[in-house]
Order: structure tokens, then sequence, then C-alpha cells
């Protein structure tokens, strides 16, 4: 019986693992695989309780460069290669496969400089607490059974994890696993997982096809197989055996309502989140083009948030209307900025990406002219070479040297003159472009200021409707003419002109001050756009291009001038 | 190739058999170098000896011979309307003689093949053939210079005295100009073009089929759709140019150098042309102008036809109305009018208008439909509608009566025949074409065409052989008998997806020069070409997913061994000097890691490898490797050390790579390279089994046939045929099988051949009185039984009730278990009685019924 299970564990398992075994560790694939295959063999047959037991006698160990290097060594190349890899350092960052089974191992640390690692064997060890794994970016396959591991943590980083095992640990909850998207396979039995509940959890994971969860407290119930298939849509294998049809319609069958119930809350959530993204890449982009908050009446609204006498002044009879139509006026100016701003934004977009094109398709051209000239000296190297080596004569050598020297330096020229006649034709074009964006820019801006202004005129009219409104009231109240009651703020406002006449300019500055603002706000951004956009570009298209060209170019020619430099002729001799 | 840029080809030709010479001396320069001045002359002169040996094999006239009894009634006799209108064409004819003295006679009524006058219109049969190539022009135009074997009129300018009916033709497969355009008139009439019957003069070529002079229309270049190239699109950003700073005078004085000798190399190409042309215009004709012809004019409006345009039938090809070859019009008919042409034809057929409404351009005969081309399409028939129009004149016209012709018929069998024996050759200036019908040859050619060099067709330059329904696949083949050099093309479906193959055909084995083109997309391997020469070999891929693109071998001499004769090839194969491999760009990789080119130097036991240009970098990094020396002992394990490797990076700041990182790229190039070997073997052994494939093929030729081709497959055949006969086995069978009731009765009686009313009666009544026998017994068994099964379930009872006291609770059970057993089967029995009781009289009446419709006694009752 035992024996049975083992080999059918072994090899659902290895329809995944092995492919893994195979690509990563190549030679030491056997050696794992029948490690393996004994291991779960083994465990079934012996409680794990005793095996703890069994290690419990030695001294807890310490992951330390020792231990490690010793598994490298251990685990490393065999053979000629073994020998060289002896020869040269060892880098940890190198290593992309370490296992550190059965080591005693109490907490995993000092794990951080394998960087590249994508395969990690951590099994039959004491281990309590997932922790010092954040690193280990390349990770594929983790393996951390037979610990004593209580809660799934510090697994947030490893994204490219596919296979992940925590048999035979005290987990109690599946958490803490949203960034693994990839998950291929989860090993969770002989855990302390009560609640069927929590595998909806296992949902998100829309790669997962083999779950292992036998052993599990939640094992026994009846409705256990059903509810796992039911709810893990992506399942294929569950505990080790192949899901059959008949157990899959049975099983939508029986969790057909509370099934649909939650697919339609993963749906709806799912719209929820498009919109949202939709929402904010619509305001990035209005940000990108400086006109957001600009569609709508936020801006007539801002005017009066801070402004404490305008709510005071509202209430003066007939202050209401004339809000009312300085808000429609002011709004639609501000659609209009809004839409001109948008067009004039994809309109230097249009641009920006034209320039590129245009630039990228130069380099091209360019480097294609140098690939053909690297090509047709390369063919006459080789002759050359091949000439030498057949040349026994000092003389003639000399010459034939010289000659080579000479198509060396030509081709350099060669080269150079390209590189220069690229730096020209770049240099003429981003000047074209610099200019024309500045043109553009500047429209812009002497467009969104004009509109401005016309926000800045109504805004004085309203100010000047409001004066006399102002006044006037003053002037009734004075001589008791008003019907309506005033507020109590406003009365103590109508105490005299110039109290009156001040409120009202003050609530008018703190109007233009905002206007201003915003209108500073839209120029300096669009100025600096364009020109930390032009300072990339001279940067990064001028400066940086040439002198990783001519870098290049010089130690490709220094190269090609030590090789023959180097060369043992028999002529030299 | 154009045949007319012949001098070039022998240029050509000697330059690419010098060069073989130098390639490939060992194969065939020492053969042809070697041979004398003395001897090729010899052979020149052989050749022309042979060439006057011209054999006329002798021609026989397969066309069955009719006889006069055999035509139907309307063929030997006009009825009454006929002869109306006959003599209303004979008035026509009078006053057409009378108003026009100096043009010539009318084609109006000739003989038919029983020597009765037929009027010209009533000859055209209008019929539309089942073949659904016939319903465009062009297919009927093809069948009737196909299938009709043109026969020259006895004199050029004479109309001719008889015209058989084109029903005639079709079955004799032989006609004049006359017959032909009848025939194919009708056709066209069939298919709704609005066609007609041309009578006129034509150019000596045109009237005698000489095709000669034409360059054959599958050599016409096609009207090549020029790929513009897409201009450059100056975009706003585009670089300028760099300056160019040579001098401008220098540069015009230079091209005007360059254009002036291109004019003069112009002006001698027209010259020589203009030469040319002179050479070949056909010498004076002094009937220009007489020659009688017929062919087929078709109006624009019907059918979609856009404009009008004539068709030659006794080459089927059209042409438009101002071709040269037709020098004017006399007269032109369909199935309803007769029109005669009262324009001026000085010029030709150039400035006729085709408006036969206009009666100052056209004399019409029959007043009857003088719009034909008026007519509303969707009225159905023309000769009704101008009928009715006749009702309201006052005047009452005559109109066509119906064709006198059988109507005309092809089987599928001859239409597929097509020509008479179902081969047909027509000769082209400088080609000759050939047609076959598809499975007359045994190896599929359906078409031949040969080119020369001279219009006497002696020097061959090139033959195309196009073939259908090969089991191999082979579609066309075309052999250039100047270089030597044989392509084939096949169709899709062969086994290893060849497309194309161009070899030399001295050399057709494998290790020679030879092109192999295959669909891509049908190999795993994504293979599109294989060139091959005797110490090289390239192939080219496609999508793969290795990216691999080009692959190019470099064989050295084999080494000579002393083999066994007639050892395999393989056995001894090319050595390998090196392999070229180059792969597209893998953007998984980086640009450092990503090989671009592999070169394995395997003479030399190094490999060489370019990597992929970084975005943006015009030098690429290159390794080379030096191969252990253990490396090729299988299972060896590799030794390294660090000086075997050489290398250049293109960014020299990089970390020089890890020894153990080259140990493991080396370890994988060397299997890669093993690797690569393998499938250079692979591909000559494929080459190789392709070949042994074509010859094989060749050798068998065998032809598919559809499944749905009832006639000519065989195995469908003898299918069908086997099916039928156990249809009627089984049929025969079944017969058998069914009781004869009266057999006993009539053994009695001896089995008599016929059977007398009393014997008949006597059986009758014997046959019934023993099924009512019968009957009744049955029904006494069934009592019989009943009443044993009864009267043992009394006793039974009664045991029962004797032995009630001492009894056993099992024998209780038993006794009680037998009751109920025995009183199912008593009501069974009981059942059955009452069941036979009512089915004995319906069984009775049906044999009587039986008996009374009997064959043998039906007659007495």
């Amino acid at each position: 019986m035992n024996m049975h299970f083992s080999t059918l564990t072994t090899l659902t398992v290895s329809q995944y693992s092995v492919v893994q075994y195979c690509c990563l560790s190549g030679s030491n694939f056997d050696v794992a695989y029948s490690k393996r295959f004994s291991r779960v063999g083994f465990l079934k047959t012996h409680h794990c309780t005793k095996m703890s037991r069994l290690y419990d006698t030695v001294a807890p160990s310490v992951i330390d460069e020792k231990l490690l290097l010793k598994a490298i060594d251990e685990q490393g190349p065999k053979e000629e290669a073994g020998r060289i890899a002896k020869e040269e350092e060892t880098e940890f960052a190198d290593i992309i496969a370490l296992r550190l089974d059965f080591k005693n191992i109490l907490k995993i640390d000092n794990l951080w400089e394998f960087t590249s690692l994508v395969k990690l064997q951590l099994d039959n060890n004491i281990i309590e607490k997932i922790e010092g794994l954040d690193s280990l970016v390349n990770l594929v396959w983790l393996d951390l059974s037979f610990n004593n591991i209580e809660v799934i943590e510090n697994l947030d980083k490893l994204t490219k994890l596919e296979d992940l095992t925590l048999y035979n640990n005290r987990i109690s909850v599946i958490e803490n696993m949203d960034t693994l998207t990839r998950l291929h396979v989860l090993s969770i039995g002989n855990n302390n997982l009560s609640s069927l509940d929590n595998l909806i959890y296992l949902r998100k994971f829309k790669n997962l096809q083999t779950i292992n969860l036998s052993g599990n407290p939640f094992c026994d119930e009846a409705k256990y197989k059903l509810f796992v298939v039911a709810h893990i849509p992506s399942l294929v294998y569950l505990d080790f055996r192949l899901i059959d049809e008949n157990t899959k319609t049975a099983a939508k069958e029986q969790y057909r309502y509370a099934i649909e119930e939650l697919v339609a809350d993963e749906t709806s959530a799912e719209n929820k989140r498009l919109e949202l993204e939709a929402a904010e890449t619509e305001f990035n982009k209005q940000m990108a083009a400086y006109v957001e908050n600009l569609d709508g009446p936020q801006l007539f609204e801002s005017l009066f948030t801070d402004d404490p006498e305008a709510q005071k002044l509202a209430s003066l009879p007939g202050v209401d209307e004339l809000l009312n139509t300085y808000k429609e006026k002011m709004v639609a100016i501000c659609q209009q900025v809004f839409s001109f701003g948008l067009q004039e934004h994809e309109k230097r977009q249009k641009e920006v990406s034209e320039f590129y094109a245009c630039v990228e398709e130069a380099k091209k051209e360019n480097k294609e002219m140098g690939v053909t000239k690297i090509a047709d000296f390369d063919k006459y190297r080789k002759k050359c070479l091949a000439d030498l080596t057949l040349i026994s004569d000092s003389k003639v050598m000399d010459s034939k040297l010289g000659e080579y020297d000479e198509e060396t330096s030509k081709l350099w020229d060669i080269l150079m003159g390209y590189e220069l006649q690229l730096v020209d034709q770049l240099e003429d074009t981003i000047k074209d472009f610099e200019r024309s964006l500045a043109d553009m820019v500047s429209n812009f801006v002497e467009h969104v200021q004009g509109l401005i202004s016309q926000v800045r005129d109504l805004e004085n009219i309203h100010h000047e409707k409001v004066l006399e409104i102002a006044i006037s009231t003053l002037e009734k109240y004075v001589k008791n003419e008003l019907d309506d009651e005033l507020s109590e703020e406003l009365k103590m406002l109508l105490v005299d002109k110039d109290t009156i006449t001040s409120a009202v300019s003050a609530s008018h500055d703190v109007h233009l001050l905002k206007i201003d603002n915003r209108e500073d706000d839209i120029i300096q951004r669009a100025n600096g756009w364009m020109a930390s956009l032009m300072e990339r570009i001279h940067q990064e298209e001028e400066v940086v291009r040439n002198r990783d060209r001519v870098k290049e170019i010089n130690n490709f020619i220094d190269n090609l001038k030590e090789e023959v430099r180097n060369l043992e002729l028999p002529g030299m001799q | 190739m154009d045949v007319s840029d012949g001098p070039a080809i022998v240029i050509g030709e000697g330059e690419n058999e010098q060069e073989n010479g130098e390639d490939a001396p060992q194969q065939n320069g020492e053969t042809e170098n070697g041979m004398s001045a003395e001897a090729l002359a010899a052979v020149e002169e052989l050749k022309e000896e042979m060439d006057n040996i011209v054999l006329e094999p002798p021609v026989i006239d397969f066309a069955p011979t009719q006889f006069l009894e055999d035509f139907p009634l309307p063929y030997r006799e006009n009825d009454n309307k006929e002869r109306l209108v006959l003599a209303y064409a004979e008035n026509f004819r009078l006053q057409y003689v009378h108003l026009y003295r100096d043009r010539k006679p009318l084609f109006l009524n000739p003989l038919n093949e029983c020597n009765t006058e037929k009027f010209v219109c009533t000859t055209i049969r209008p019929t539309l053939l089942p073949f659904h190539e016939l319903y465009n022009f062009d297919g009927c135009a093809e069948l009737v210079a196909d299938y009709v074997t043109f026969e020259a009129m006895e004199s050029p300018i004479e109309l001719p005295k008889t015209m058989v009916s084109p029903a005639t033709v079709l079955k004799r497969q032989k006609g004049n100009c006359f017959e032909m355009s009848t025939l194919l008139c009708s056709l066209l009439l069939g298919a709704g073009y609005d066609a007609y019957v041309v009578c006129g003069y034509a150019t000596r070529e045109c009237t005698l089929r000489d095709e000669t002079r034409d360059i054959c229309p599958l050599l016409k270049k096609k009207d090549e759709v020029k790929t513009e190239t897409e201009k450059k699109e100056v975009k706003k950003y585009t670089v300028k140019p760099p300056k160019d700073l040579r001098s401008k005078f220098i540069l015009k004085q230079e091209g005007r150098k360059e254009e002036e000798k291109e004019r003069e190399i112009q002006e001698k190409r027209n010259e020589e042309k203009a030469k040319q042309e002179e050479l070949e215009k056909p010498p004076a004709d002094d009937l220009f102008g007489l020659r009688i012809h017929s062919w087929v004019l078709v109006l624009a409006g019907k059918r979609e036809v856009p404009e009008n345009f004539f068709i030659e039938p006794l080459t089927g090809n059209s042409y438009a109305t101002t071709h040269d070859a037709f020098l004017g019009i006399e007269s032109i008919w369909n199935n309803n009018n007769y029109w005669v042409n009262m324009q001026d034809c000085s010029n030709g057929c150039k400035d006729l208008v085709f408006d036969l409404g206009d009666c100052v351009r056209w004399e019409y005969m029959f007043p009857s439909n003088d719009k034909p081309i008026l007519d509303i399409p969707d009225v159905d028939d023309d000769g009704l509608d101008a009928f009715d129009e006749d009702e309201e004149d006052v005047e009452k016209h005559l109109d066509m009566p119906p064709s006198w012709v059988e109507p005309l018929s092809l089987t599928l069998k001859e239409y597929q025949t097509r020509c008479p024996q179902g081969k047909k050759t027509v000769l082209y200036k400088r080609a000759k074409l050939e047609k076959f019908a598809h499975y007359l040859n045994k190896d599929g050619l359906i078409t031949r065409l040969s080119m020369y060099h001279d219009r006497e067709l002696t020097d061959l330059v090139q033959v195309k052989e196009w073939f259908s329904n090969r089991n191999d696949k082979l579609d066309l083949r075309v052999t250039n008998h100047r270089t030597g050099q044989v392509t084939e093309y096949y169709k899709q479906g062969r086994t290893r997806h060849l497309k194309e193959q161009t070899y030399k055909a001295i050399s057709p084995g494998p290790e020679s020069d030879r092109t192999q083109i295959f669909y891509n997309n049908a190999r795993v391997d994504g293979l599109t070409k294989r060139e091959e020469t005797p110490l090289a070999m390239t192939e080219h891929f496609t999508d793969r997913d290795d990216f691999l693109f080009y692959r190019h071998v470099v064989f050295g001499r084999r080494q000579k061994k002393l083999e066994p004769a007639g050892s395999l090839p393989s056995s001894n194969p090319r050595p390998i000097v090196k392999i070229i491999e180059r792969f597209h760009r893998n953007k998984a990789k980086s640009a450092d890691e990503d090989v671009a080119e592999r070169i394995f130097l395997i003479a030399e036991d190094r490999i060489h490898l370019t990597f992929h240009h970084e975005d943006g970098k015009i030098t690429a990094s290159v390794r080379e490797f030096i191969k252990p020396p253990n490396a090729n002992d299988k299972g060896a394990i590799l030794t390294y050390s660090p000086d075997m490797t050489s290398t250049f990076q293109v960014d020299p700041h990089k970390k020089p790579a890890k020894n153990l990182y080259l140990y493991n790229m080396l370890v994988e190039l060397v299997s890669q390279e093993e690797k690569s070997v393998h499938g250079v073997r692979d591909s000559e052994e494929e080459v190789r089994e392709i070949l042994n494939d074509r010859k094989l093929e060749e050798e068998e030729s065998e032809l598919d046939i559809s499944v749905y081709d009832t006639e000519r497959n065989e195995k469908a055949k003898q299918h069908r045929i086997e099916r039928e006969r156990q249809q009627l086995e089984e049929k025969k069978r079944r017969e058998e099988m069914e009781l004869d009731y009266l057999a006993p009765f009539l053994a009695q009686i001896g089995d008599p051949e016929k059977l007398t009313r009393q014997e008949a009666i006597k059986l009758k009544e014997d046959c019934l009185s023993d099924l009512k026998q019968r009957l009744i017994d049955k029904a006494n068994l069934i009592q019989s039984r009943f009443e044993k099964e009864t009267a043992e379930l009394q006793k039974k009872q009664q045991w029962y009730q004797q032995n009630q006291v001492n009894m056993q609770k099992d024998d209780e059970e038993e006794y009680m278990e037998y009751c109920s057993e025995a009183m199912f089967r008593i009501n069974i029995l009981q059942l059955r009685l009452n069941r036979h009781k009512e089915m004995a009289p319906m069984k009775y009446m049906a044999l009587e019924q039986k008996l009374r419709t009997d064959g043998r006694l039906s007659e007495f009752f």
C-alpha cells in the first residue's frame, strides 16, 4: 500500500517537477529524483512527529558560509566542470539551484546573495518562520516541506514562484500569497488547515493546476473533495490524482449557486477595478495636458473655498443670480481651456513620437552603413590573416602588415566619418524639433493666457457688480429700506462703506490670486516639460550616444590592431 | 525565357560551360573539350542528314461516312415555310444584285449535307451545352478551335457551295470556316451572347490558320504588375542626407556621356529589331483582300460584354474589331435576321460601325426585327416579340422558321477528348504547341510547348511540358536544351513537400548542381530552399523555433577508399569541411548571448561564433573556441583550458565570462556541432530519397483518378459492379427463402408443367384442408397438455390434503411452490388456446386469399 502510494505521488508530481529538475540541475537530476522518491515513501510510513523527535536530538545549525560552501561544492558541477569551478571563485550570485535539506536549520538567513537562485530546497529542517527570502526574486521553486512553519508570510517578493511546497508544517490558514500570480503547484498537505472556506482564497491563482491538501483536518469532512474541485476551477490534480470529469460535473452541480455568487462578486470587483483604472489613466492624461480639473466647475468652486468673505457676500440680495451667471460663463471658458489643452497635448505627443521615429530611422540607417563596412573589412581581414600565415619572407610580411595597418586606419576614418555625419544630421534635426516644439508650447501658453484673462475679466466684472450691489445695499441698510432680514455676519460688514468695500476687494483679490496661480501652474509645467525633454534629448541623442559610438569604434579598431600584433607569425622570426 | 534573344543564350551557355569546366573538370569538361573539331563537324553532318529524313505518317480519315438516308427528314427536304423564306431570300438577292451590280454575291442559301438548299439563318441552332466552361465565350471558342479540324475551302476567293449543319460538324469533327463560325455562333447564342456569323475578307494567314507569325499566347508575357517601390516618405524630421561634395560639373558631364552611350545602344537595338521585323514579314499576297473568310462578331450589351469584338473560330482567339487581319465585311447574320454591310471597307474593319438598327449602314433582310441591339434583354424570345409587333402593322411580315438542324450534343467523354484523337499541334512563331486530352498519355502530359531559336523550328531552345492528374503531383517541367537545365514544378501534397526542383539533365543523381524549393509551411523543419553544388549545400529556413534561417555546408573531396562495388554512398560520406549557420535575433536573450552566426570549422577543429548586434551598436561580439582534442570521442569528458578560447567584446568594461560558463558553452557547442552534422547528413539522405522517389515515380507514372470520376476510376467501377452483383444475389436468395406452400401438393401430383382446372381446384382444397387439419391438431395438442397439467395438479392436491397433518415445513413450501408454478402453466396454456382459436380462421382466410392470387392457380379463379 505504501509503496503504491509513493509511486503515485512521485509520478504525478513529477509531471511538473521532473521538467523542473531537468532544466535546472541537469546532471544531479537522478540523485534528486531518487531522493525525493524515497523521501515521500519513507515519510508516509513514519509519522512526522517521530521525525522531528529524531532531529530534536541534534543541536540546530545556522546557515553560514561554511554550510553554504559545502552544499555548493557537493551539488555543483562534477568532473571537468567541477575542476574548473573549483579553480575559480564561486559567486553566490551565479548559483541557480541550492539544496539545504536535512541540515537541522532553524532560521533562514544569509541567503540574500543568491539573487539568481531559481530553485531552493529547505525541506526537512526545523524552520519556524519564513523569512530572509526577499532578495531571491528569481525563485521559481521553493521547497519548505517538513518544517515547523506556522504562518505563510514574507513571500511577497517572490513573484516568479511557480512551485511552492509547504507539506508537513503547522500552517492553519492559507494567506499572504497575493503576489504569487504564477503559482502552478501548491503542496500544503499535513498541516493544520481546518476551514474549507479558506480555500476560496486560492481562486485568484489562475494557473494553479496541482494542489495537495491531504492530511489536513478538513479532509475528513465529507464534502471536502467536491468543495475543493468546485471552488478552484483551474485545478487538474488534487492530492496526486487526476480529477476526473465525473467529479468535476458533480462538484459543479453541487456548488452551482455558491460558485455563481462568487463569480458574480469577482466580476463586479474586477469591473470596479477596471473602471478605477480607466478613470486614473484619463486623469493622468489630463494631468499630462496640464488641464486637469478644468472640465467642470472645479476652478470656480476653488475660488470660493478659501474665501470667507465671499460666503457672507453671497447672501447679499441679487448676488445669487450674479454668481450663477458668473459660474456658467467661467465653466464655459474652463471647458474651452480643457479641450484645447487636450488637443494640444495630443499634437505635442504626435510631434515627439514623429521626431523619435525619424531619429531612430536615421540611426538605423547609419548603423547599417557601419555594419556593412565592418563586414567588408572582416572579409579582407580574414583573407589577410590567412595570407600572413603563409608568408615566410619578412620583407613581404612587413609590407603586408603595413597594408593591414593602413586598412585598419582607413576603416577607423570611415566609421568616424559616418559618426560625424550622423552627429551633424541629428544636430540639425534636434534644432528643428526644438524650434517647432517651442513654437507649439508658446502657442499653447498664449492661447491659455488669453482664455484665462477672459476669466479674469469675468472676475473683474463680477467684482464690480458685487461692489455695486454691496454699496447700494449698504445705503438701503443705512436708510433702513431693506425688506429682508440680513444675517448677522453680513450686518457686521454693513457698517460703513470702507468695510464693505474692503471685504469685497479682499474676496476679489483672493479670486484673482487663485486664477493667477492656476495660470502660472499651467505655464510652468508646460515650459518645464519642454525644457526637461530637450535636455534629455540633447543628453541622450547627442552626448551619450556619440560617446558610446566613439568608444565602440576605438575599442574595435584597437582590438583589430592588437590581434595582429599578438599573432605568432612564421615570418616574424 | 524569351526566344528572340537566342544569341544571348548562346553566349551565356559558353560561359557556363567554361565555369563548369573549372569547377568540375572531372565531370563533363574533359569529354567535351577532348572532342576534336573533326568529330564535331562529323556530328553536325550526321545531324543534318538525320534532319533530312522526314517521316510523313499516312493520314487516315476517321470521320464515319454517313448515308443520306441516315439524316432526318428536315435535312433532306424543305417545308413550306422554309421554301417561302428561300423565295424571300432569292427575291432579296435579285434586288440586291440589281441595285449593287459591282458587289460580290451574298452567302444566303448554300446546300447542306443532303444537297438541300437551306437558308443560312436557319442553320444556326442556339444551344447551351452542359459544361460550365462553355458558359463563357472563350470556353466556346477554344472548344470549337480544338474540337473541329479546320479544312480550307476549295477556292480561297469563292463562297463555298455547301455548308453542313453544326450537328454534323460536331460529329465529323471537320469543317471550313463558315461551318465553324456557325457552330461557334450557335454555342454563343445559346450562352446568351449577342453573336453573329460574319462573312467577309481576311488575310491569308487568318484564312489558312497560319499562326507561325504569331507569338504563342502561352509565351506572351503577362502584364507584369509593377510593384512600385515605395518612395521613402519624407517625414518632418527626417534627417538631411549628407552633403554631396562632388563637383556638379563633372557629374553632369559623366551623365551626358552615359546618356549618349545608352542612346547608341538603344538605336542599335531598334535597328536590329526593325531588321528582324523586315525579315519576318510574310511574302506579299496576290489575293490580298479577296480571300473569303467567316468569323464571329459579338456585340456589346448582353452578358456584360463591354465592347464589340471578333472571335476567330479557327484559332479560338478573340480580337478587337479594329484588328489588321480582318479586311472587310460583306454580310452578317444570326438566327433571326440577315444584314448586308453598306459601309466602305477600304480601310478594313477599322471604321465600321456596328449599329445594326441603322439601315443606311446595314441593310436588313427581314423587317421584323430591325433593332436587335435595342432589344430589352428580359424579353424571352426576340422572334416572338418581333412577331407581335408585326401583327400591329398592316403588312404581315415573314418571320424566321425554326432551325432545321438536329440538336447539338456532346458527351462528357467527347468533350474531354476535345481534339480529334485527343491530340492537336499548333505552330507558332518559333514555337510549337501540342495539346493532349487528359488521360490520353500514360505520363499525364497535356500540353507541350517547344520553343525554338529559329523560325524553321529546328534549333530547340526550351521545352515546357504541363502534366495533369499525376500521382507524383508533377505539374510542369521546363527543359532548357541550351543549358541542359531541367526545372520541375510540383503541386502541394508530396511526401517531402517538394515544390520546385532544378537540376542538370546530364547529372540527375545526388551531389550535383541542384536547387530544390519546398512548401515550407507544410514542413516541420521549415525548409524553404536547398541549393546544392558538388561540394556545397545551402539550406534556407523560415519560421523556426530555434531562429535558424540559413545553413551552408562545404564538403571536402571524398577520400578514395577501396570499397566493395555497389555499396551505399552513405557508407562513405563526403567529409564536411565547415558548417555555417545563421540565426535570427532572439529577443528573449541579450544581444551578447544571442548567436547570429555559428561556424563549425570541422576540418580545423574550431568553432567560431558571432553574436548579434546590440541596438545602436555597429560592432558585434565574437568568440572563438578551439575544440579540445578529445571532443570527438564519444562519452569522453572534455578537457578545457582558458587558452582554448578567444573573444572580442563590444563592451570593454564588461566582466569577462567565467570559465565555467565558457566550458558549459563549449560542451553545448560540441553537441550542437554533432547535431548539425547529423542534420547535414539527414539532408543529404533526404535528397537521395527524393531522387529515388522521383525515379520510381517516373518509371511508374501512374495517374490519379478522382473518386468522383465514375468513368475512369476502375476501382470504383469494379466496386459498383460488385455491389450490384451482390444485391442481385441477395435478392435471389431471398426469393428462394420464401417457402412455397404449394410445393408438397404439387409434388404429390408429380410437378406438372401446367395445371388443369380440376387439378387446380383439388390442389387448393387439399391445401386448405391440410391447413385446417393442422390448426385443429394444434388446438387439440394444447388441450391435451392443459388436461394433463390439470390432472397432475389435482393429484398433487389430493396428496397434500391427505398428508397435510404430518408434513414438514419444507415440504409444505415445496408444495406451495409447485402449485403456483402449475397454475402459471395452466394459465399460459389457456391463453394460448384462446389466441389460437382467434387466429385460426384468420390464418385460413389468409391462405385462401394467397392461393387465389397465386400465379399458378389464379387463372382458374
